[in-house]
This record gives C-alpha cells, structure tokens and sequence, in this order.
C-alpha cells in the first residue's frame, strides 16, 4: 500500500504532518547513537574541568592499554565457536524436520519454536549449579555450550524455512546415482542453501555477541570475561570513566551494524511469515 | 551385513538429530526440571555439593506473601512489560506508516529511514543502556545539558534515581532498542495490503481514517497480535535493561522478576528460593506460550514443514 498524496490545503498539512513525523523519527532513533560516537573521541575528563573541546583518540588508547583487546578476543572465541557448532547441528536437523517423516517429528519440531522464547533466567541457577559441579565455571567451552544451545532453536528455524524452497527432486536425483544423506546435505544442499546458513550464522553471532546474563552468571575471571561483561567494569561505585565506557561501546557496536545491513529483511521475513498468511 | 533402505533411514534420522536432541535435554529439559526440584529446597550458593535440604512449598509462600512480591508483580507487569509493548507496538506503526509514505519517498528519504531504524535495532541492549544512561546523566548528559541551557530546569535531574522518572526512563532505553523490529515487521504487512482495495474506497468517498481503520487495519491485526505476543514473552523475562540501567534500584524501587531471581540467587546466594521465583515466572509465561501455539505456532509449523 502506498497512500495518495492530497491536493491543496489537507495536502500541505499532511505534509507537513509528515515531515515533522520523520524529523522525531531521526532524532529519537539516532540521538543516543550520535551521543556516544561523540562522546568516545571527546576529551571528556579535561574537559569538564577547563572546558576544553576538540577531537582526540585518547578513549579508544585508554581502553586499549587497559585490556579491552581482551575482551574482543574472548568474544570473537566463544561466538565465533558457538556460531559454527549450533549453524552444523541446525543444518542436519533441519533436513531431518523437512525432508523425512517420523514419529515426534511435529514435537520436536515444536520443542524447537518454543525453545526460541524460552526465559533463559528461569535456567541460569540450575545450569549454574550443574557447571560448577563440571567445572565449567569460568570456561569459554562452558560459555560455548550455552550459547550453542541459546541460538540453535532460531538457526534450525531459520535452516528449515529456508529448506523447504528447495525441491526435494535434488535429493533424490543425487540419491538415484547412489550419493548418501550425509552426502546429500553436504555436497548438494548445503551449496545451494549457503546464503540461509550465512544468515543463520549471522543472527546466532549477533545473539551471542551481546548477550549478558549467562556471561554474568558463568564468567568471573577477568582474562575470560566477553565485550558486555568488560564495558560494564567502568561503571565504577562511584565514578563513571565515561570516555572509556563510549569508545567501548562503539567498538562493540561496529561489528553488529556492518553484520546486521544484509541481515534485516530476511529477519523480518522469518519472524512473522505465519501471522501474514 | 547388508541394512534394510527403512533401518538405514532411522539411523541417518537419528544421527543428524542427536547432537541438538543432546541439546536440548541438556539446555533446556533438564535445567528446568532440575529447577523445579530445586525450589522445593533451601539450597545456597555456600553448599552446591552437598545441597539443600527439603522445605516443601515454603519458597514460594514466603515469595507471594513476602512484602516485596507485590511491587514486583507490578513492576513487571505494568512498567516493564505493557508500557513498553503498547508503546513500541504503537510507535511501531506510526514509523511503519511514515516509511510506507508516499511523502517520504518523494523526498528521496525511504532508505535513509530504514537505516536509521537499523541504528537502535543494530545496538546490543549492554550499549543501548550504556547510551541512554549518558544522554541521561545528571553531571553532563546532553539531556540535562539541553534543559539547563533552555531554562527548562534550574538544577540538573538524576533521571535514573529520581522515583518519579527512573521508570519512565527505562521505558525509553526497552523502546528505543526494540521499536524497530516491530515497525520493519509491520512495514512489511503494509506492503501486502492491496492497492486496489484503497482506490476502491477512494471512489466511495471513504476518509483516510475510515481507509486505515476498515482495510489498513484489519490486514495488520494478525501480525500486530503475534509481535504482540512475542513482545510480551522477551520482555516479561528481560534481566538485562533494568539490571543494567539501574541493578533494581535506587533501593529496589525498580525491581523486576528477572532482578529478583538474579538476586536472590547470586547475591543473597539463596538459590532454592530464588528457583521457586523463577518457576513462578515459567508459569505465567507458560500461559503466553501456549497462547502463541494456538493461535500461530501450528500453523506456522504446517507451512514450514507440512
């Protein structure tokens, strides 16, 4: 639907109506944004005190020298890990769910869309008490088997959309010339269907990228410790360090707006696809 | 030894299942069943080998009767999850119906728009909170800035410690960061309206407001109710907006479900009470859940697989 534009006098004022509508739009979306870009060059110490202004790199130095690099590797580790794990887990199982007929098929099937709205505090103290008689507690593989399974409900959903567009006349031609399942999914499908499994890998890295809780919860020892659980060291008791907080912030946000550009419409796509039936 | 084409299959099935059957057992069956055994206990942080001992229903008596439970409940239902919902789901059609604008699209401003709705959607909740407690500052937050050089204020307000505003700026950061997706979802129903349908009712003389109401409107519904839905399920068990805007407070005047059971389980150390908090929560979310199956999971489930 695209509305007709008005002539004359109701026209302008819907216009107008228009324009101003747009002018909130841009500035409540991107004030925050623009704050914190700015803020993280900004000398905001020195500035407090003399007034000074002026542009500088000192924040991004700062955090830097002071172990954020760290964190970004520990991030990139465990999402990085996570991602590929739950996208190779996700693909068989969506090519079981779409391809074969089996008894529990629709249950699993369901335990899976359920498992994508499932109150992850609910689980924090018991899978807590289980890592810690494993443990599990500050270890990246622990991290990485939670956010494995925090992220696999949405990648097989998003796998099994994306399956069910391609024939299952390839399947079996490949199998007719005596290729196996495994390598059905892997030379034939897998080729075809990369552009669902870089999004699935996409949406599960981003999941994990900013999640907070489990990191919380699993990860005390500060060489361990993600992007989220690091930013939030320099709220101290009683002093922010502000310009350390802001250039942290858009070195955790950079990676997640270059991911999510291509990402959006697929998304969208998939979350409400049954509601516009 | 040569396998029968049906024994074969199973085992192929079986294998690609396992590892996320594995999973989900591991991650989310067990747990919560482990959970629930676990709010019959008094188990602490102090013992987690030897573990609690068990007290019956006592967690939760002592959490519905506790003097706490009831701004909670509150907090949480009210302030964290129907004011926002209502708000990013109202929002969220205003900024579907400018993007859908014809207006918009004259001035060449279609695209740029999507982008900035990327901007918020794109931000991971640590930084959404990270920026808003900035523009919110009380020493020097753009915000306090702008009103003291306006004359608005006189003296600075500590938005995020003063009880008649902390909510009201949590709400900000959860819109903020969430709006987005409703308003690209919505948009994306909007294009399916037929254009037809609004010529038709053109000629018939019907008002603008009469044509959102009686074809807009209705093509939406379906799709507003399932964002609905989902909205109300993310944000009812939402531990990462509150805890990081304000850990609850001051005192624990913002205090949700999701803070209490981090809480109580990681800071009073008491994880068999806080257990029971949690099993509370999983019940009424139950509910919602449950909701969404019947009106949209199944079917959803029918078109993707059959």
């Amino acid at each position: 639907m695209r509305s007709y534009q008005r002539q004359g006098l109701s026209g302008a004022i819907e216009s107008g109506g228009l324009a101003l509508g747009f002018f909130v739009f841009a500035v409540f979306l991107l004030t925050p944004a623009y704050f914190v870009f700015k803020g993280s060059f900004e000398n905001l110490t020195v500035s407090l005190v003399a007034n000074e202004s002026g542009w500088t790199l000192r924040n991004y130095f700062e955090i830097f020298s002071a172990g954020y690099f760290r964190y970004v590797v520990n991030s990139m580790i465990v999402c990085i890990s996570a991602t590929t794990l739950a996208c190779t887990i996700s693909l068989f199982t969506a090519y079981c769910l779409s391809r074969f007929r089996f008894r529990g098929r629709m249950f699993l099937f369901g335990a899976i869309m359920g498992g994508q709205f499932f109150p992850w505090i609910i689980l924090v103290n018991p899978i807590f008490i289980v890592f810690a008689r494993a443990s599990l507690i500050n270890s990246q593989l622990g991290l990485v088997l939670c956010y494995t399974a925090f992220i696999t409900p949405f990648t097989v959903y998003l796998l099994v959309g994306y399956l069910t567009t391609i024939p299952k006349s390839l399947d079996e031609a490949a199998m007719i010339d005596g290729a196996s399942r495994v390598v059905v999914v892997t030379k034939i499908i897998l080729p075809i269907m990369w552009p669902g499994m870089v999004a699935a890998a996409t949406f599960g890295f981003l999941q994990c990228w900013s999640e907070y809780l489990l990191a919380l919860a699993l990860i005390t020892d500060n060489d361990l410790k993600t992007i989220p659980l690091g930013l939030y060291q320099y709220f101290g008791d009683v002093q922010t360090d502000w310009g350390a907080v802001m250039a942290g912030s858009v070195v955790a946000t950079a990676p997640t707006l270059l991911l999510f550009l291509p990402l959006q419409r697929k998304l969208v796509s998939g979350l409400t696809a049954g509601a516009t039936k | 030894m040569t396998l029968s084409p049906k024994l074969r299959n199973r085992i192929t099935i079986f294998m690609m299942l396992f590892p996320t059957f594995l999973l989900l057992i591991a991650f989310y069956v067990y747990p919560t069943l482990y959970n629930l055994q676990l709010s019959f206990t008094d188990i602490t942080l102090l013992q987690l080998r030897q573990g609690g001992d068990p007290v019956g229903l006592s967690n939760y008596i002592e959490f519905l009767t506790s003097n706490s439970f009831f701004d909670i409940a509150l907090n949480t239902v009210f302030w964290l999850t129907a004011v926002t919902v209502a708000l990013r789901l109202f929002l969220g059609l205003c900024f579907a119906i400018l993007l859908n604008s014809r207006f918009l699209a004259e001035i060449r401003m279609t695209t740029i728009a999507r982008l900035i709705l990327l901007v918020p959607w794109a931000t991971p909740p640590v930084v959404a909170v990270i920026a808003w407690r900035w523009l919110f500052d009380p020493r020097h937050g753009p915000i306090n800035d702008l009103l003291l050089t306006t004359g608005l204020i006189d003296d600075p307000v500590a938005f995020m410690s003063n009880l008649t505003t902390v909510w009201p700026a949590i709400v900000t950061i959860v819109v903020w960061n969430t709006t987005p997706l409703v308003a690209v979802s919505l948009l994306a129903a909007l294009q399916t309206v037929p254009e037809d349908l609004h010529e038709a009712a053109e000629i018939d003389g019907a008002t603008r407001w009469q044509q959102f109401r009686f074809i807009t409107l209705p093509f939406l519904t379906p799709t507003i109710s399932v964002l609905a839905l989902m909205s109300v399920i993310w944000t009812f068990n939402n531990f990462v907006y509150v805890w990081l805007a304000t850990s609850a407070g001051p005192g624990t005047y913002t205090n949700v479900l999701a803070t209490e059971v981090y809480i109580r389980a990681f800071i009073d150390l008491r994880l068999g009470y806080s257990a029971a908090i949690g099993v509370t929560m999983a019940v009424v979310m139950a509910v919602f859940g449950a909701l969404y199956f019947r009106y949209f999971g199944l079917t959803e489930m029918q078109d993707k697989v059959g």
